[in-house]
């Protein structure tokens, strides 16, 4: 009895790692190592974003999921992200990646809610 | 305890998210922080922390109960770079909606070099089931 009670706790956790390795397969597999242009870049957010929740959903957790993409050209520009949430501490989590490559950011958040 | 509340598993029409009231909400707030502001790299974490708060804080006390809450504020620095975002949710259509407002602040200096903030506030509320 108390090992299920056990695997439902794990079940509805915001796993991080879990996450991250979602959310930089899907950049890597969509942009690589192309170089920034601006009549493709409004396929690569989508198909990043797309590809995220898709996986994400697969990993079957009870979890609302809230998935944005910025990709920004490598000009020498800052650029600042902030989050303020009202949610539930023991169960809800986010996870924010920044990717790279010689042209561009690339920065993935995801917020997960529990149901 | 009002027992019956605890047995309804939907906003009625009165309580559900309103993303009108809330845009209002945001480009108030925006507005008044951020119409004479520079973009500087040090102010601006502090900046971007105290402006997600601030909108949470005032959408909290919306009424929108029963809700769970993400703000979301992104800013930028213009420099003639090109800069795309997007997102997408996995939630419930029915119950679920977000709210957004995009602010450009021109400002031009003494040496002609131009500083935009770009700001996008995204808030997205989740209904907590229980």
């Amino acid at each position: 009895m108390a090992n299920m009670d056990d695997d439902l706790a794990d079940e509805t956790v915001f796993v991080v790692e879990d996450v991250r390795k979602v959310v930089k397969e899907s950049i890597e597999v969509t942009i690589g190592d192309n170089a920034y242009q601006q009549n493709r870049v409004n396929q690569w957010t989508t198909n990043v974003v797309e590809q995220s929740l898709s996986q994400l959903s697969k990993l079957g957790k009870p979890f609302k999921y809230i998935v944005t993409c910025v990709i920004m050209q490598k000009t020498g520009a800052g650029v600042q992200s902030a989050s303020a949430c009202f949610w539930d501490n023991t169960t809800d989590g986010n996870c924010s990646v920044t990717w790279e490559n010689k042209s561009m950011y690339c920065i993935v958040s995801v917020f997960g809610l529990a149901i | 305890m009002d027992t019956s509340d605890a047995y309804i598993i939907r906003p009625n029409h009165r309580h559900k998210f309103k993303p009108a009231v809330v845009r209002e909400c945001i480009r108030e707030i925006v507005r008044e922080r951020l119409s004479a502001a520079k973009y500087d790299p040090k102010e601006v974490s502090e900046q971007s922390r105290s402006l997600a708060d601030c909108v949470r804080d005032k959408v909290k006390c919306a009424g929108f109960d029963r809700y769970k809450l993400v703000v979301q504020v992104v800013i930028g620095e213009q420099r003639g770079q090109g800069v795309k975002m997007m997102s997408r949710c996995l939630w419930d259509a029915d119950t679920d909606n977000y709210a957004e407002d995009v602010f450009f602040n021109f400002v031009l200096c003494g040496d002609c070099f131009w500083n935009l903030l770009l700001l996008r506030i995204r808030r997205y509320s989740i209904r907590d089931e229980r």
